[in-house]
């Protein structure tokens, strides 16, 4: 198994109480394969991507395990911590006009990444050689005239531009493991459909795995192998994206599915999930979705159902006890 | 681009040309709503010791008996050629008096701001980058001490250790009164001692400048910090501060290489108004110290209802503040490549 | 950033602590519960804080004290009764007593004598606790007129925008560039000396700010959406003024305010302290402080306590003060 989340569990101190944003999930992701996280906001998916790079805000408590390529990610520290992030994995970020430094040009942040790169795996820094690797990058994410681009300051780029740009660090660092937050949701939808399909193109090539976490179900289904339905930081439902979407199993799920916009969907209507997202600082007993529940049962209110696999899929859900 | 940033500068420039005429409009303003008549304003100018008569023709001679808007002009046009007045105590044209006091401040707020703007946002960046433990809330006890403090006494206290107790510094003055100044070439008694190589004078003058402009600095530094604390804060929580991390840099370079780098831009704007803020907290720290520079002239001058030096110290002052503005504004441009380059 | 003055305004509110967060950055741990604005939402904040609660209990204090105080203070002079006003003082706070001349703080008559005596052997204490109510009334009247004030001149300004808008943004340029402390000297020697002299002086210091903070919210908010929605569907200015730009501001002003009450009282000690404003013989924390000075550092005692009210009354403002900002800009995770 390449990546393993074992028993993971997030909490964030608060002035308002403890908040629990992630509870006791388990997950693994095999190599060059693609897992989508998929879940309302607040659910809990952003703070699991997080975690898997070690980049929580310091009021985050973490339990559990995660083991990267025979890494435990949560007992690293100083260099070895620096020399996973910058060499194992990457992560891209949702904001464009935020993910990169707007007081330097964009060649001077892609060679401090080369720099560490190359810091990393112990050669020598050659700037010239650098430079044709990050055209190569930018090339590569099919950035029209990368040499203009590199002498520009991030405030003159598009937020497409910004992103490709991101990603093509992200080639240049050459990372085992991809996690993409929400790196589409503020493109307009042609650059969101070139974003994905530059992703979709990159993991092949490269065979990284990619965790890839958006609320946008249609935008995981283009791109993913495995769902990964989270609900208020508990996993709802894991198992193959068509299995998934054309049979789901979990309320929650089959909730999410409904929301697709669909062409061939003969009621041609959107179905809304009624209710919304808990309050994490108080969530509910029992199941955590059983409040906004079609098929909630007695059980569901006292008792937090256990994570069981049915047909190849882990589900958490009192339905398929 | 190089125009576009030059065009920037000029429109800077009018701009604060603009605000000193409008705040020598204010003052003018002022005096005449005190002094309506032009016997008034010549009384306001050379006291009271006259009789009607001879109120009149100083009036006439002055220019009072003018329509407003000619004494306006006058008033504009003496600012900028240095004309003030008279001084009612000295007898003097005010603008050598300011001249003997003013740039004893300048020395003195320029350092202590200085000091206060370095311990400032480098306490603000340590705060910031541990936000909410021990050394957070340390510096919090501290500048919150000396924000919260008045000026007089962060003054005294600091007077008290040092100079009484310790005996570390002088505690009164500007200089050793028994040594002779050095020759004026620049008006800053700082430079002119070093021009002057009379290493004595210079000696004794930063001997006396320390207790004051560490003041200065304290009493401003507070500000800076919570200022840093908060705009590193936010650039602590950006996307390209975790860009930074996943590059695998380590995290003294991600702090001050990255976020820093961000946070000091609106730092930068704030050095006018730490400017503005030192001087007026000058006014009470050189009552504390004795210190005879503009603030205690002031003092002085409202004590003895010296109308003319007030509002010509108050202009001055004020304009100085513009124009320290106008260089933030202009050091902004080149900081931040936003402005720069659009 | 194409507005000079725009930033004028950002840099005097930042400093003195008037800033609020240019980030909205909200993580799925800050993610608002329930409420996100609004009194209700800050007290609800408040009261899970210890810090901002501390500071919350000592402005409490000191409001509740200066109230009362204050109420007495003026009976007494309606009635023309003057133990009335002390009726509350550990002693008389004019009582002079030459045995007591400079006498340092015992436990002796207590409490009288618990923050020693001044030069005419007067309990310091209560002319602390006399002087208390001046402050609390200088800051109240000084931070609301120049909410009112900044209020009509910046809303009118940036509604009606052109050169309204320009005229006023140079004036009040003009009004941020003059020291403080010197304008507020040139002021009271122009107008007079006196208590309310020296609250006009304050007044006209402050405004300024306050103009520049409801000019910003009052640009960025007309040409938002759900405004311009209002404004095609009919509502008159004044209406969407009363309902979107006051609402929009409770927050930031709530937070500024909080600060500046403390930073009021620290000038307004700071004017008294170089005799500004201070009525002879009445007592005041900044002239206590000055006239202590005198006998430092033998007497350590004339000089200190009253400077140690003043510096109580910032800090509690400024602890809850900062908590609001923080709360408001969004930088308060945890």
């Amino acid at each position: 198994m390449f990546l393993d989340v074992k028993g993971l569990k997030i909490n964030y101190r608060t002035v308002y109480g403890n908040l629990e944003a992630v509870k006791s999930l388990d997950l693994s992701v095999e190599k060059g394969e693609t897992v989508a996280v998929v879940g309302e906001s607040g659910c809990g998916k952003s703070t699991l991507g997080h975690s898997l790079v070690r980049l929580l805000p310091p009021n985050a408590k973490y339990e559990g395990k995660v083991i990267l390529d025979g890494k435990d990610v949560f007992a690293l520290k100083g260099k070895a911590l620096r020399m996973y992030r910058g060499g194992e994995v990457f992560m891209i970020f949702q904001d464009p006009l935020n993910s990169l430094n707007p007081v330097k040009r964009v060649d001077d942040q892609m060679l401090e990444a080369v720099g560490m790169r190359e810091q990393i795996a112990g050669r020598e820094f050659d700037r010239e050689d650098a430079l044709k690797d990050i055209i190569d990058g930018l090339n590569g994410v099919r950035m029209p005239d990368p040499e203009v681009i590199l002498r520009r300051y991030p405030h003159q780029l598009s937020g497409g531009q910004i992103q490709r740009i991101v990603i093509a660090m992200a080639l240049v660092m050459k990372p085992k493991l991809l996690i993409a937050d929400e790196p589409t949701s503020a493109l307009d939808v042609t650059i969101q459909a070139q974003v994905i399909k530059l992703i979709k193109d990159l993991k092949k090539e490269y065979g990284m795995s990619v965790i890839f976490i958006t609320h946008d179900m249609a935008v995981a289904y283009t791109i993913a192998d495995r769902f990964l339905v989270m609900y208020a930081g508990q996993l709802s439902e894991l198992g193959p994206v068509n299995d998934v979407v054309s049979k789901p199993l979990h309320p929650y799920s089959v909730a999410l599915v409904n929301s697709i916009p669909n062409k061939s969907r003969k009621e041609g209507k959107l179905v809304a999930i009624p209710g919304s997202p808990p309050n994490m600082l108080a969530p509910p007993t029992g199941c955590r979705f059983h409040p906004r529940c079609p098929q909630v049962m007695d059980i569901c209110r006292t008792e937090d159902p256990l994570e069981k696999e049915v047909g190849g899929r882990l589900l958490r859900c009192h339905l398929f006890d | 681009m190089a125009s576009r940033f030059l065009f920037f500068v000029v429109r800077r420039g009018v701009n604060a040309l603009v605000t000193i005429i409008i705040m020598i409009a204010l003052i003018f303003m002022i005096i005449h709503l005190v002094a309506p008549s032009p016997t008034d304003m010549a009384r306001l100018y050379v006291g009271s010791h006259f009789n009607l008569q001879q109120l009149v023709q100083i009036a006439h001679r002055l220019g009072f008996d003018q329509p407003l808007y000619v004494q306006f002009y006058n008033y504009v046009v003496g600012f900028f050629q240095g004309n003030f007045g008279t001084d009612t105590i000295y007898g003097i044209p005010e603008i050598l008096v300011i001249q003997e006091y003013f740039p004893v401040t300048i020395d003195m707020v320029l350092i202590g701001t200085f000091l206060g703007v370095g311990l400032g946002i480098f306490t603000g960046a340590i705060a910031a980058s541990n936000r909410n433990t021990a050394p957070d809330y340390g510096i919090k006890a501290l500048y919150l001490g000396t924000w919260a403090a008045p000026p007089f006494l962060v003054g005294v206290v600091l007077q008290l250790i040092l100079a009484y107790d310790l005996g570390l510094l002088p505690t009164t003055g500007v200089a050793d009164p028994i040594l002779l100044h050095p020759a004026v070439v620049t008006g800053l008694p700082l430079v002119d001692s070093i021009l002057a190589q009379n290493w004595v004078y210079l000696y004794s003058y930063i001997q006396h400048l320390i207790l004051p402009a560490l003041t200065i600095g304290l009493i401003s530094f507070g500000s800076i910090t919570r200022l840093t604390r908060a705009t590193m804060v936010d650039a602590l929580d950006k996307d390209y501060v975790k860009l930074a991390y996943m590059k695998g840099l380590p995290r003294r370079k991600v702090i001050w290489g990255t976020a820093f780098r961000n946070a000091i831009i609106p730092i930068i704007t704030l050095l006018a108004i730490t400017f503005a803020f030192s001087v007026g907290g000058a006014v009470v720290v050189e009552d504390v110290f004795a210190y005879h520079g503009i603030g205690f002239f002031a003092v002085t001058a409202a004590y003895d209802l010296d109308y003319p030096a007030i509002l010509a110290i108050t202009i001055i002052v004020g304009a100085s503040v513009i124009v320290a503005n106008f260089i933030a504004d202009i050091l902004y441009g080149v900081m931040d490549p936003r402005v720069r380059l659009t | 950033m194409s507005d000079g003055a725009q930033k004028w305004l950002e840099r005097f509110r930042l400093f003195r602590g008037r800033h609020k967060s240019s980030s909205g950055a909200v993580t799925e741990a800050e993610a608002p519960l329930g409420e996100s604005s609004g009194l209700n939402f800050i007290m609800g904040y408040v009261r899970r804080d210890k810090i901002a609660l501390a500071g919350t209990i000592g402005i409490a204090i000191f409001v509740m004290w200066s109230v009362i105080q204050g109420i007495l203070e003026q009976l007494s002079g309606y009635l023309n009764d003057t133990t009335l006003a002390y009726i509350l003082l550990p002693s008389n706070p004019f009582a002079f007593n030459f045995k007591l001349v400079l006498a340092p703080p015992s436990l002796a008559n207590f409490p009288v004598g618990l923050m020693g005596y001044d030069a005419t052997g007067r309990s310091i204490l209560s002319r602390i606790l006399y002087a208390a109510p001046k402050d609390a009334l200088a800051a109240i009247l000084v931070v609301t007129s120049a909410i009112v004030i900044g209020m009509l001149l910046g809303i009118t300004a940036g509604y009606i925008g052109g050169w309204a808008d320009e005229v006023l943004m140079r004036v009040t340029d003009a009004f941020l560039a003059f020291p403080l402390i010197l304008l507020a000297i040139a002021l009271a020697l122009v107008l007079g000396n006196g208590y309310q002299v020296v609250l006009v002086a304050l007044v006209v210091i402050w405004w300024p700010t306050y103009a520049r903070f409801f000019r910003a919210q009052a640009l960025s908010l007309k040409n938002r959406g759900y405004v311009e929605a209002s404004r095609l569907s009919g509502l008159s200015s004044f209406r969407i003024i009363i309902r979107h730009i006051f609402p929009n501001s409770i927050d930031p002003i709530v937070a500024i305010a909080t600060l500046d009450f403390g930073n009021v009282v620290l000038t307004y000690s700071v004017l008294a302290f170089l005799g500004i404003g201070a009525e002879v013989g009445s007592p005041e924390w900044g002239s206590m402080s000055a006239s202590g000075l005198q006998y430092v550092p033998h007497v350590w005692w004339f000089a200190l306590f009253p400077s140690i009210a003043i510096m109580a009354v910032v800090v509690c403002f400024s602890l809850l003060g900062d908590r609001i900002q923080d709360l408001v800009g969004g930088r308060i995770s945890y």
